[in-house]
């Protein structure tokens, strides 16, 4: 998930606040942990919301004995942050793929041993050996989506490319999303260029292209989003796969999630073992068994996300969600789409140019 | 000298009475431990690690890589982050005016209720305190929505024809922030202007004073300390606010908090988030620094 705004955090907390609201006797925030014997075995993981299903949880602790604790985070940083203490405590992490290439830099996670791993051949092609991390040496992705948009035909009959979220047509209908990176594969790749950009003179062009489209935006949004698509509120809106935008293509026959003709961009997040992990043994128990297509189709059925590994579909229930946009692109369709790489020093270009667009 | 004739030479202090000095000094000290602890490790230890990071190099992953550098602190005179200065001071300005005549009002009303009717007054404006903010924020997304309850009423009152397009907007961000600190201006306007004897003002009146002189000649001088503390938590919180530009503003226009917020997130340039955190704070100072003369100054004349 490279998607990591305030409001998104803003709206988990207040789900979460929510919550607490209505049912005091709620537990331990974010964190499941289930009852279980155990031998003695324990294994911490800290994982995105919401992506790990409890089925998946209890299932490996009835087989193995191994008690597994899950916390959840809503933004890499907070990973990140809690991770560079030293004393996590995790034994096992889900990062995105742009955080997988930090973490390394940072030396926080520690190389994986195949010998330990079974069923790294389940992963889809595009997962083995991914551009962020050669031969998965430290990540095994576990769910993947993408960046799109998504527009409601009542008001935009049809449309395939980012110009829909740049024409003026649509002014005070149309919104993007609340994040610098997402923003910027639209501005990139809407100015004829690769979102995974570098260049100073194309971020620039892209800057141009962001600042001018700001005018005739109803707003940025993170958060409800697809309701607004679905209310008509908003005709077009930039948007990321999962299980908020599939709910409502499946309840809104007028809303469509595209991944648009100039390419998108995939995210996707893997699992990956902390430097000074205490648990190993246990950690490379669960990748392989989240490697097991039945165990690896759960994801979709259980938690509507899309699955990396390939392997699964044939197990998955669900049939709906195969063919919803909003869970599975297809594979015509992410034929051009950019994984979203760490942008390094060019950092800075994006940092100057998105305050530029917020401030203008 | 025999000795035996000499007594114990009487000291100054008894040395249980020392004892229980240094005692006492020592409960003292115990008691204020906690607090003085929590103050350091809470308040000062962080303060001092926000400074020492602004002037800190990051390193390529937005940490703090050490070093010594005003690199972020001459990077935030770019004319875009100085926009958001202006912009966060302008609302924040705004938003303690507003909040000051609307609290002086409602304050100015409370005052003139029967006891129990003030406490039932003051009970329904505490009320919502007991939701959480964000909450609340959330709630003006559903009130101000289009074919919202605001929009009903606006509909049936023949202002508007049809489903309004309120939010987001400046104004939707705008009507967050005064309803977010209306409560806290009301308060210490209210606490002052019920010190103040009733009869002032009847007596005003009776001396011909209209309504609008019986104010701004005999109460408002009288409340201006209330008006001053009001202010003070305003206009400083104000500066700090991130989330309702996000969800009410449609994120369009950015405040200082929101800034600091992607610095440290999204940027990953917690050096320059530091830097911006340090310059708000000042700000902050400044404010109760100009604020606390004026009051200061006012009490001098008053007295």
């Amino acid at each position: 998930m490279s998607r990591t705004t305030v409001s998104r955090t803003l709206l988990a907390t207040s789900v979460l606040t929510v919550t607490a609201l209505l049912a005091t006797a709620c537990g331990g925030s974010g964190s499941t942990t289930a009852a279980s014997s155990g031998g003695g075995k324990n294994l911490h993981v800290y994982a995105w919301a919401g992506e790990i299903p409890d089925s998946v949880v209890k299932g490996f602790e009835k087989e193995t004995g191994i008690k597994v604790t899950v916390d959840t985070f809503d933004s890499n940083e907070t990973m990140t942050a809690k991770l560079s203490t030293g004393a996590s405590g995790y034994d096992l992490v889900e990062p995105s793929q742009y955080t997988v290439q930090q973490l390394i830099g940072q030396q926080l996670i520690q190389p994986l041993d195949h010998s330990k791993i079974e069923g790294l051949d389940n992963l889809a092609a595009k997962f083995r050996d991914p551009s962020y991390d050669k031969g998965n040496k430290y990540s095994v992705p576990w769910i993947w989506g993408t960046t799109g948009f998504a527009y409601n035909d009542t008001c935009i009959k049809s449309a395939t490319s980012w110009k829909t979220l740049f024409d003026s047509a649509h002014k005070g209908k149309l919104y993007m999303l609340d994040n610098m990176l997402a923003a910027y594969i639209a501005g990139l790749q809407v100015t004829g260029h690769r979102a995974t950009s570098t260049d100073k003179d194309q971020i620039a062009e892209a800057t141009a292209a962001l600042v001018k489209q700001k005018k005739i935006l109803a707003g940025y949004n993170s958060t409800n989003y697809p309701q607004l698509l679905s209310s008509g509120q908003a005709c077009a809106a930039e948007a990321w796969s999962g299980t908020a935008m599939a709910k409502v293509v499946q309840s809104n026959k007028n809303v469509h999630y595209v991944i648009p003709s100039e390419g998108g961009s995939i995210w996707t997040d893997g699992l990956a073992i902390p430097k000074g992990a205490k648990n190993v043994t246990s950690a490379y128990a669960f990748i392989t068994y989240l490697l097991r297509p039945e165990v690896a189709a759960k994801a979709t059925d259980d938690g509507s996300s899309a699955s990396a590994n390939q392997a699964a579909r044939a197990h998955i229930k669900d049939k709906d969600a195969l063919k919803n946009p909003a869970i599975y692109a297809s594979d015509a369709a992410i034929a051009k789409a950019d994984f979203l790489l760490d942008p390094g020093t060019a950092m800075q270009y994006f940092q100057q140019g998105w305050t530029k667009v917020k401030a203008s | 000298m025999t000795v035996t004739a000499a007594p114990p030479a009487p000291v100054p202090v008894p040395p249980a009475a020392r004892t229980g000095r240094a005692r006492h000094r020592a409960v003292t000290f115990a008691l204020l431990a906690p607090a003085g602890l929590t103050v350091l490790a809470l308040v000062l230890v962080p303060l001092v690690l926000v400074v020492r990071n602004s002037f800190a190099l990051p390193d390529a992953y937005g940490g703090i890589e050490g070093g010594f550098t005003f690199a972020n602190y001459t990077e935030l005179f770019d004319p875009v982050y100085l926009k958001v200065f202006g912009y966060s001071l302008g609302m924040a300005a705004l938003n303690t005016a507003v909040c000051l005549l609307l609290g002086y009002l409602v304050s100015y009303y409370l005052a003139g209720r029967s006891p129990q009717r003030q406490g039932l007054l003051l009970l329904l404006i505490i009320v919502p305190f007991w939701t959480d903010f964000l909450v609340r924020t959330f709630a003006w997304i559903n009130l101000l929505s289009p074919g919202g309850p605001v929009n009903g009423l606006t509909d049936a009152l023949g202002i508007t024809h049809g489903p309004a397009q309120w939010i987001p907007s400046q104004g939707a961000s705008f009507v967050g922030l005064v309803y977010a600190f209306l409560p806290t201006a009301i308060f210490p306007i209210y606490a002052t202007l019920r010190g103040v004897d009733p009869s002032l003002g009847e007596a005003a009146r009776d001396l011909g004073c209209g309504w609008w002189r019986v104010h701004t000649r005999v109460l408002l001088p009288l409340v201006r300390p209330g008006l001053l503390a009001a202010a003070l938590l305003t206009f400083i919180p104000t500066l700090g606010v991130f989330v309702i530009p996000v969800l009410l503003g449609g994120g369009k226009n950015q405040l200082v908090g929101n800034l600091i917020v992607t610095l440290y997130t999204e940027f990953r340039n917690q050096p320059m988030g530091a830097a911006a955190s340090v310059v708000l704070l000042v700000l902050m100072i400044a404010s109760v620094a100009v604020l606390g003369t004026a009051a200061r100054r006012l009490r001098r004349r008053t007295s």
